[in-house]
């Protein structure tokens, strides 16, 4: 049957995406100048026992080698290991910065897809006219501004109106369910809003681009020539087809909404995933950084085959 | 005298040329067409044929502009632009177009693409849709099972007949086929023309056949406008043209096509290329080419009566004899 064969092979693909970036995080970080323990015992006189004890306590005293069987094996149980910093599980700290990255990062990116691809196929259909030059130039202002600096003209333009800091008011104590909707909510929206503007006009110009090809083939003519609206050719036959690159760009772009956005997590405040990550860097919290970068690849490895998989579906000429 | 069923008059188009000017590539096309009858437009490549045909339906690029009529029962379709156009889209004029390869959409079945204009243009809805898909498919030689296929899963030949198949989906009255057979190989082409020849005969259509290829217009048509330069320079009855061409450019045509050829005489070419339309002609536009301009020819020609229901741009016909 037709398809069986492809996404065996494209899970087979993925898992092995995952060993491989597993493995490379955990050379990578310490490959890294500095130790955990050199960070952990920079108390002053710290004494040779207590980074021994240190060093015990943690496993880094074993060899690398060891170090790397005893992380996959547990890895194979779904433990993650213990932060170094917090001493809590690190699946327990990412759960929790990831419920708080996600709302936020999705409606982000939810909201630039949107724009974007409005601007781009509207772009696209009013080709050299205003309209077009304006939608581009402001995608492309938009896109070109450092994501930090946005967010601190947000911060200006919107102080006073809307918060611009943290997930939650802390001095609304008990709030019930709406309230607390509603205070998130509120909290939300410059964060969100910073990101969506930033990346939106990436997909402008990619939406714009493929509707500009698709647009210029024969069957769009012939669909003209059937007396089709306009706006029905987009959706129907332009767009359709336009879609085979933007899929890959937006399934791509999900992958890195579990990352967060450092800049704006750090700019609003954001309790997330992106700002733990930062921290985790400095700190040198081993385990903490191969949680993250566990959970980055593998969203990003699946939102691959999500795309690869909807290729499949919307491209009947693909089939192997 | 009865109203033809599709008449074109005084056709230009000027295409606005990236980097200024503007190129002149219809310069002025008359053309009538009765029900059931069968055209063919010929003439080189980049004489403006493809250009007519699509500015019949207002679907040139919006680098073009157009002036001129394009009646049906005598009713101008051009005049109220663009959404006054499309209810005329293939439920009078139908288009099958040039390399099937991309006149179909890829990512939707062949089924699709027809009931989508059984249902556009209300002819028929959900199940009766595809039951008359499927007689359409069956009416041009394709297993109505084939409904369900793609594009690239079908051959040339069956594109073109998926593709002719939608285009009859409406029954117009009027198909243009342009270049039906150009991308095919010579089987295939010989059976879509007698399918366009069964077809045009069932169905009483009149065909406009766009082409360069003389001998398919041979096979198909009654009557012939041959273009160069933008303009129709001989039209007339397919037999006439053959035996008495009015212009040079006709007969040397007729010699430069292998099956139609004189007997055994050697195959013609024309030397040189037909001029520039991005600028003004003067004289005329054969003058270069021809092997019989005289003095005459600085001033350009227009199309006269030159016998019954044929007609040339040709100073030779009106030459007096010294």
């Amino acid at each position: 049957m037709r398809g069986t064969d492809y996404v065996l092979k494209r899970i087979a693909f993925a898992i092995v995406t995952v060993f491989v970036a597993v493995s490379i995080n955990f050379v990578l970080f310490r490959l890294a100048p500095g130790t955990a323990v050199s960070n952990l015992s920079r108390v002053p006189h710290a004494t040779q026992q207590l980074r021994h004890a240190l060093e015990k306590q943690f496993g880094l005293d074993k060899s690398k080698g060891e170090q790397y069987v005893i992380f996959l094996k547990q890895l194979v149980h779904g433990n993650l290991g213990i932060s170094y910093e917090n001493e809590q599980p690190v699946a327990t700290n990412l759960r929790i910065e990831l419920i708080n990255t996600l709302p936020m990062v999705t409606l982000g990116t939810v909201f630039s897809i949107l724009i974007g691809t409005l601007t781009g196929v509207i772009a696209a259909w009013r080709r050299g006219t205003p309209t077009e030059a304006v939608t581009v130039s402001s995608a492309l202002g938009f896109y070109s501004m450092p994501t930090h600096w946005l967010g601190l003209m947000l911060i200006i333009i919107f102080a006073g109106t809307l918060p611009t800091g943290g997930m939650t008011n802390e001095f609304l104590l008990n709030p019930g369910f709406w309230q607390h909707l509603k205070d998130l909510g509120s909290h939300v929206l410059l964060p969100s809003l910073t990101l969506g503007l930033v990346l939106y006009g990436e997909y402008t110009l990619i939406v714009r681009s493929a509707m500009l090809e698709t647009l210029g083939e024969d069957y769009i003519l012939t669909a003209r020539a059937k007396g089709l609206k306009p706006w029905t050719i987009i959706r129907k036959h332009a767009l359709r087809n336009a879609m085979l690159p933007i899929t890959t760009l937006v399934a791509l772009s999900l992958g890195y909404v579990v990352a967060g956005a450092i800049l704006i997590e750090t700019v609003f405040s954001w309790p997330g995933i992106g700002r733990a990550v930062y921290e985790a860097v400095l700190q040198r919290d081993y385990p903490m950084l191969q949680g993250a970068f566990l959970l980055l690849t593998i969203s990003v490895v699946v939102c691959n085959l999500i795309a690869d998989l909807l290729y499949f579906k919307l491209d009947p000429r693909i089939t192997t | 005298m009865s109203v033809p069923l599709l008449e074109v008059e005084g056709l230009h188009v000027w295409f606005d040329l990236e980097g200024g000017g503007e190129l002149h590539a219809v310069q002025g096309v008359d053309l009538s067409l009765d029900p059931g009858e069968r055209l063919g437009l010929v003439g080189e490549s980049g004489c403006g044929k493809t250009t007519t045909a699509l500015a019949i339906l207002g679907l040139l690029p919006p680098n073009a502009s157009v002036s001129g009529r394009v009646l049906i029962d005598g009713e101008d379709i051009l005049a109220g632009g663009e959404a006054a156009m499309r209810p005329h889209r293939w439920v009078d004029v139908a288009i099958v177009f040039q390399g099937a390869m991309n006149a179909l959409n890829p990512v939707r079945t062949i089924g699709q693409q027809i009931v989508e204009s059984l249902e556009l243009h209300g002819r028929a809805k959900g199940a009766v849709a595809r039951t008359r898909t499927a007689e359409l498919l069956e009416s041009v030689g394709i297993p109505a099972g084939r409904a369900g296929r793609y594009p690239h899963e079908l051959s040339g030949g069956m594109r073109q007949r998926a593709a002719i198949a939608m285009a009859l989906s409406c029954n117009p009255r009027v198909l243009i086929a342009d270049e039906p057979t150009t991308a095919l190989d010579v089987m295939v082409q010989a059976q879509i023309l007698e399918l366009l020849d069964a077809l045009c005969r069932d169905f009483g259509l009149a065909l406009v056949l766009v082409t360069h290829d003389l001998p398919v217009v041979a096979q198909l048509c009654d009557r012939c406008a041959v273009m160069y330069a933008g303009e129709i320079v001989e039209r007339g009855p397919l037999d006439v043209l053959y035996h008495t061409p009015g212009h040079p450019y006709t007969r040397m045509l007729f010699a430069a096509s292998p099956d139609l050829g004189m007997g055994d005489a050697p195959v013609l070419s024309i030397p040189g290329a037909p001029p520039r339309l991005d600028r003004p002609i003067d004289g005329c536009p054969f003058r270069p080419r021809c092997d019989s301009a005289f003095a005459a020819c600085v001033e350009r020609p227009s199309l006269l009566e030159v016998g019954d229901g044929h007609a040339a741009a040709c100073h030779l016909n009106t030459r007096v004899p010294a």
